[in-house]
């Protein structure tokens, strides 16, 4: 052995063929992993931190081609046939992807699927192959490894069916595991599990790991150093203290601060953002990959751009760095007045009582929300979360009309709107406004935007002047920071961030009293992200409008709301002002969340709590607590058995837990009757 | 448990099918303008023997209750009586006709099916190459032919020029097709044509599909050989789509064989279907028509059956872990 | 459009498909009134004489007509026939696919089930015995019948495509909106699923080729003595050995139409649906 490194990366450039040029996704990368050292690489989608990752297993399409060396233990892959390429791909380097479901195979059992690798690599006879596949499931903690060998890819659960892609890739002990993005489809919840288990067990194998993901939160929690990549190059690689403490890059700067984060609020702060967008890069462009969206670029940038050593084992490429640690910028010129302290209370805009929804039939019928009361004040900002199928986005539909509920009660502004669209006051439809996940979706790709934005106006405004309509779009256009040569463009030309900013412009376009955001920034880069948490803030404050925000993300929704509310399998477990929600005392549940959020302060990162399993069936009746089955302070049988009392922890702040509050708090909720982490992760498999 | 109530419920509505197809017979057939005693008469005859005629084949009932009569009959077997030659009981000539027309369609089954197969995902794998290409130009030339234009192409050559297979596919009068067995190639080869066309072209596209798929680059490079990835793991679910397609392309292939027997004076069921219309001998019409569509929807049916045993997602449904 | 050409440029068989396809609409305009001979003229010196002899290019059949001026002829009926059966059952297909899937429910379910009975019968027999027993079929009769046994299959087509369309939010934006169905499924909707719908009808318009040609082969077409291309390779099968030339050129008319509309068909499918 001539050195440690397990990989080196050493000028690897990637390329493809187009129609009519060379794109280049992959640029003049040097990266090395030593043994047993984890590299996160960071990046926006189109980045290149994909690709990336396939140039070094040597699998591009037929139109890419590679550059440079890739050398596993000394060995360049890149020489190597893709003959000699088996010998190593699944054996010596492993992969697992985004997607666990799509990336089995539907028709073969996981035993097979297990089976073939060491039968393949370390020719294993079937009955040894079955063994070692077994005592890999049993790694990943997975209950009854024999039965679940036995089952078919669809009859298991999102997040063992990655763990069962992880248990594939360790089989042969490779020496390199790649990771790309394996958490970004699972919860919050589970993916602290996943991410505890591969830190276990590469410790465990003495394995290198690379692990890929565009979640700044979830790279500082795994990684030993951090590379940080932008239209695909490197533009710094440090240790992970390095880079979230003294980003010296432009972009990794931006980057971080752009990241909605615990304690940073819309009254206090404006998120960061980067201006314009990632451009697609031709192989012809040299130069500084970020000189276009860069505050502080200046004359030299072009002539001396380059890697530079900044401090032993750190590199970045630019020297306009940032010295010191810069504070974000203050919210000064805004001042929101703080809501509901106590004080006289604003004008009830929208109540919901008891409501219920269900879907399917007598015989499979899920409970989508499952008695939720609530009510939004004029003028504010009630944030929702919860995991995906807690009913949060149901409740939207349900309040923007795309769906009746089942049962209950919705008053708007004193009408009751718990009917749907087809049953609604043109005024009530007018009112209340819906904006979208996906920005692509919900804007008719054969339109123009004078004609997505100008509809809403003339059907529900009346407007009936096209030049009236025109007039008034431009007007909202700039106001969404799009400009007025956006009228006649159609919603395919615009990128991510402008198509949700338009789909932001419809929205306000008839000046609605309530918008419902249903997770509008979930689909966006963080760079993007930011500012449209930045434009929704702005125009609520200055239109008065009411929103109800639903998202997954705990910081999004902390940044954004005025009040928040957590769901859990279509019931609330908690609610208050937001100040109340993230403090203590806490709903176990809004505990175990909070922890769970990856935070890109390293100096933040909680021991967190680990929740057994995955939510329960949502046919399934229940009876007491929803959260009963998985919460790590049950009681006792009351908690399967009686529903929890809606316990006030102050003028409006809401618990629904059989615990006293006074044993809510932080402190009490860490130490006893905690699991430790093996056994919790021992209990997570139970079905 | 689940596949039992499956089978019961499918089952139900192939019968369901089966009914509704044949009051759809019996109407277009019956509706139609002209007078089946005239037409069995002839334009001479009078009105009084035409009037006795309607009487005695009750041709005076109302609709439902000679509906009950015709399909009473089926039930039991009894395809009834031609019209055109007098006398004659359907079932004793429809049958034999029936048996030489699955023969052919076997044969062309047997002939299309593998090729189709077979270079349909051969022109998958190699996606984009030469290969790929003459073989989806072949598939889009023949996928609307008619099966007379590649009969007639087919005839001029081996016939015609080459002068090694027969030009007509007729049984000798006193023979069996057993012992005639060669009569059955280009008749079946032209079918093959058009059904080529299409089974390759969809056996090439969902195979394009799986090999682009996730689990297919995972099991690369997990390092299996890529014989293994395409046998194993691409093959099993890209041919799920196809063997739908052969099932429901079963009608068209007898529409096919209707055609093929007219070039080549086969004697089987779709010369006997043409020849019906042809004189008009409303019974047979109702009875070649009925078994065509039973053999489209029993095939349907078998398919359907194959895609769920060949389909875990079916077949197991649900179950979390 | 410029898309449209350069991906055109880059595509050998489209080009030849679509040269094949004008020749032929020309051929259906123009030719007929160039020929020298009538599609019934019976040149009594000439029968059978092989192509090129007695001044027929294609030669003549067994009653001394001049096999390519019968082809010339031929064109301009299937052309049209093909053509209006192509739009019909298109239009009809998108109207009825279109209703069903949107609605869903049971509206969808029983349009299935319909969907699934009536295509139970090949087109092909389905149009057979209605024309065969309604007899003296017309261009007027044909398309009407063909187009009726084709709307289930563009039907069915119409309906998916509308189906990968109805889940986009920009439907539901539109039903929050208080927009009629009408408009979310032909103002909203249908622009979005042209894509599909125009390979449908392309592929249809082939199909209609192949199955008017069968028709006629199988003399429920248009009847004698006007010129129908499959009519006139079932008169002349008879006399295969000794005159050829009868069967093969209408065949490879026949042919040679498919074919081109075949390639173009599957070009409109690139540049429309696969490329998107």
């Amino acid at each position: 052995m001539t050195n440690d490194f397990v990989l080196q990366i050493k000028n690897l450039s990637v390329s493809y063929r187009t129609l009519n040029d060379a794109v280049s996704a992959v640029r003049n990368i040097n990266l090395n992993v030593g043994k047993k050292e984890s590299l996160g690489i960071i990046g926006e989608s189109g980045c290149g931190k994909s690709t990336l990752s396939y140039a070094l297993m040597d699998y591009l399409p037929s139109n890419g081609s590679s550059t440079g060396e890739v050398l596993f233990r000394g060995e360049n892959l890149l020489t190597k046939t893709q003959k000699e390429m088996m010998a190593f791909r699944g054996n010596r380097i492993a992969m697992v992807y985004q997607n666990p479901y799509s990336s089995l195979n539907p028709s073969l059992t996981i035993g097979y699927q297990l089976d073939e690798v060491t039968m393949f690599h370390r020719g294993y006879k079937a009955k040894k192959a079955r063994k070692a596949s077994v005592e890999a499931l049993a790694d990943l903690y997975i209950g009854d490894p024999a039965g679940v060998a036995r089952r078919y890819p669809h009859q298991v659960s999102g997040g063992m069916q990655q763990r069962i892609c992880i248990a594939m890739a360790l089989l042969c002990r490779p020496d390199l595991i790649i990771l790309d993005e394996p958490t970004t489809a699972l919860d919050v919840t589970t993916e602290v599990v996943i991410l505890d288990i591969i830190g276990e067990l590469k410790e465990k194998y003495d394995m290198s790991m690379i692990y890929i993901s565009h979640d700044i939160g979830v790279i500082n929690k795994v990684s030993d150093r951090i590379a940080v990549m932008y239209r695909g190059e490197v533009v710094e690689v440090g240790d992970q203290r390095t880079i979230f403490k003294h980003p010296e890059h432009p972009y990794t700067r931006a980057l971080i601060n752009c990241m909605p984060r615990a304690g940073v609020v819309k009254e206090e702060v404006r998120l960061n953002t980067i201006p314009g967008y990632v451009a697609r890069r031709s192989a012809a462009d040299t130069g500084c990959p970020f000189v276009d969206r860069c505050e502080k670029r200046n004359a030299d940038c072009e002539a001396k751009y380059g890697m530079i050593e900044r401090a032993s084992g750190h590199f970045a490429a630019c020297d306009r760095a940032y010295a010191e640690d810069v504070p974000d910028r203050k919210r000064a010129a805004l001042k929101i007045p703080k809501v509901g302290n106590g004080s006289a209370k604003e004008e009830i805009l929208l109540e919901i009582s008891d409501l219920y929804k269900y879907y399917g039939n007598q015989h499979r019928r899920v409970r989508a929300l499952d008695g939720v009361s609530v009510s939004l004040e004029k003028n504010s900002v009630l944030g929702v979360v919860g995991e995906s199928g807690c009913g949060k986005s149901t409740m939207g539909h349900t309040i923007s009309g795309l769906m009746a509920p089942t049962k209950g009660k919705i008053l708007f502004d004193g009408i009751d709107i718990s009917i749907s669209w087809k049953q609604r006051t043109p005024e009530v439809l007018r009112d209340i406004q819906l904006i979208f996940q996906n920005p692509g979706r919900s804007l008719n790709p054969s339109f123009t935007l004078e004609k997505i934005i100008g509809r809403p106006m003339k059907k529900l405004l009346g407007i009936q002047s096209r030049e009236e309509r025109k007039k008034r779009i431009v007007d909202i256009l700039q106001k969404v920071d799009l400009g007025e040569e956006y009228l006649y463009r159609k919603a395919t030309q615009l990128s991510g961030g402008e198509k949700q900013r338009a789909a932001v412009a419809r929205a306000f376009s008839i000046a609605p009293d309530l918008i419902v955001c249903d997770e509008p920034t979930s689909a966006l880069d963080v760079s993007v992200q930011a500012s449209v948490l930045n434009l929704l803030g702005d125009l609520q404050n200055e239109s008065g409008a009411a929103y109800i925000f639903i998202s997954h993300d705990l910081n999004v929704i902390n940044y954004i709301s005025d009040y928040i509310m957590v769901m859990y399998l279509g019931r609330i477990c908690e609610y208050g002002r937001k100040d109340e929600v993230v403090g203590p005392p806490y709903h176990p549940y809004t505990q175990a969340l909070l922890s769970a959020v990856p935070d890109v302060d390293p100096s933040l990162i909680r021991e967190p709590v680990r929740l057994e399993g995955s939510p329960p069936n949502p046919t399934r009746k229940i009876t007491g607590c929803p959260f009963a089955g998985r919460c790590h302070r049950k009681i006792g049988p009351i908690c399967d058995t009686t529903p929890p009392p809606k316990v006030q922890a102050s003028d409006d702040h809401y618990i629904m837990c059989h615990l006293p509050l006074d044993q809510l708090g932080d402190a009490e909720l860490d130490k006893p009757g905690n699991l430790t982490k093996t056994e919790s992760l021992m209990k997570t498999v139970k079905a | 448990m689940q596949f039992l109530t499956w089978l019961i419920k499918r089952l139900g509505f192939v019968i369901l099918t089966l009914v509704a197809m044949s009051m759809l017979i019996f109407l277009l057939v019956e509706v139609m303008p002209g007078d089946v005693a005239q037409t069995v008469l002839g334009q001479s005859a009078t009105p009084e023997s035409v009037a006795a005629l309607r009487e005695s084949m009750g041709l005076d009932d109302p609709l439902p209750v000679r509906y009950g009569r015709w399909a009473g009959g089926f039930i039991q077997g009894d395809l009834g009586e031609s019209l055109y030659m007098r006398g004659v009981q359907i079932n004793t000539i429809f049958w034999r006709k029936v048996g030489h027309s699955v023969i052919l369609a076997l044969t062309a089954l047997l002939f299309y099916v593998p090729l189709s197969i077979f270079f349909g995902v051969l022109a998958g794998v190699k996606a984009g190459k030469l290969t790929d290409s003459i073989i989806s130009f072949f598939g889009l030339a023949t996928m609307a032919l008619p099966e007379f234009v590649s009969g007639i192409l087919l005839i001029t050559l081996f016939s015609v020029k080459l002068s090694i297979l027969p030009i007509t596919s007729v049984i000798p009068i006193g023979q069996s097709l057993w012992g005639n067995l060669h009569i059955l190639i280009l008749p079946a080869l032209s079918i093959t044509f058009v059904m080529f066309g299409y089974v390759s072209r969809m056996q090439r596209s969902s195979m394009v599909t799986v090999m682009n798929s996730d689990y297919i680059r995972a099991a690369t490079l997990k390092g299996m050989p890529r014989g293994y990835v395409i046998f194993r793991h691409a093959l099993r679910n890209a041919l799920l789509p196809t063997i739908t397609i052969i099932g429901m392309n079963m009608g068209w292939l007898f529409g096919g064989l209707i055609v093929v027997e007219t070039l080549f004076g086969f004697p089987g069921l779709g010369s006997l279907t043409l020849s019906a219309i042809k004189t008009r001998d409303i019974p047979l019409i109702e009875a070649c028509v009925l078994f065509i569509t039973a053999i489209f929807v029993f095939s349907t049916f078998l398919t359907d059956m194959l895609y769920v045993y060949l389909n875990p997602r079916i077949r197991f449904k649900g179950g979390d872990a | 459009m410029k898309d449209f050409l350069t991906m055109l440029k880059r595509s050998p068989a489209a080009i030849i498909g679509i040269s094949i396809l004008l020749l032929w609409i020309l051929i259906a305009i123009f030719g007929p009134s160039i020929s020298p001979y009538t599609y019934t003229a019976m040149d009594m010196e000439n029968q059978m004489t092989a192509p090129g002899q007695g001044g027929h290019l294609l030669g003549t059949d067994s009653l001394g007509r001049d096999v390519l001026t019968r082809i010339m002829y031929g064109s301009r009926t299937i052309l049209t026939i093909a053509l209006m059966t192509s739009l019909f059952s298109s239009i009809a297909g998108i109207i009825i696919g279109f209703s069903a899937g949107y609605f869903g429910g049971n509206i969808d379910t029983i349009f299935l089930r319909v969907m699934d009975i009536v295509m139970a019968i090949p087109p092909l027999v389905l149009s057979m015995v209605v024309l065969g027993i309604l007899g003296d079929s017309s261009i007027l009769s044909l398309t009407i019948i063909v187009s009726i046994a084709y709307t289930p299959a563009t039907a069915r087509v119409a309906r998916g495509a509308l189906l990968s369309c109805k889940g986009f939010e920009y439907v539901d934006a539109a039903r929050i909106r208080g927009e009629n169905h009408l408009y979310i499924m032909f103002v909203e909707i249908l622009p979005n699923t042209i894509g599909p719908v125009l390979v449908e009808i392309t592929a249809r318009f082939a199909y209609s080729i192949m199955m008017i040609a069968s028709l006629g082969f199988l003399g429920v077409g248009l009847q004698p003595p006007t010129p129908d291309w499959g009519m006139m390779v079932i008169e002349n099968k008879s006399i295969i050995r000794e005159a050829p030339w009868t069967v093969l050129y209408p065949s490879l008319a026949i042919a040679s139409l498919v074919i081109a509309i075949s390639l173009f068909s599957d070009f409109v499918n690139k540049v429309m649906v696969n490329d998107k």
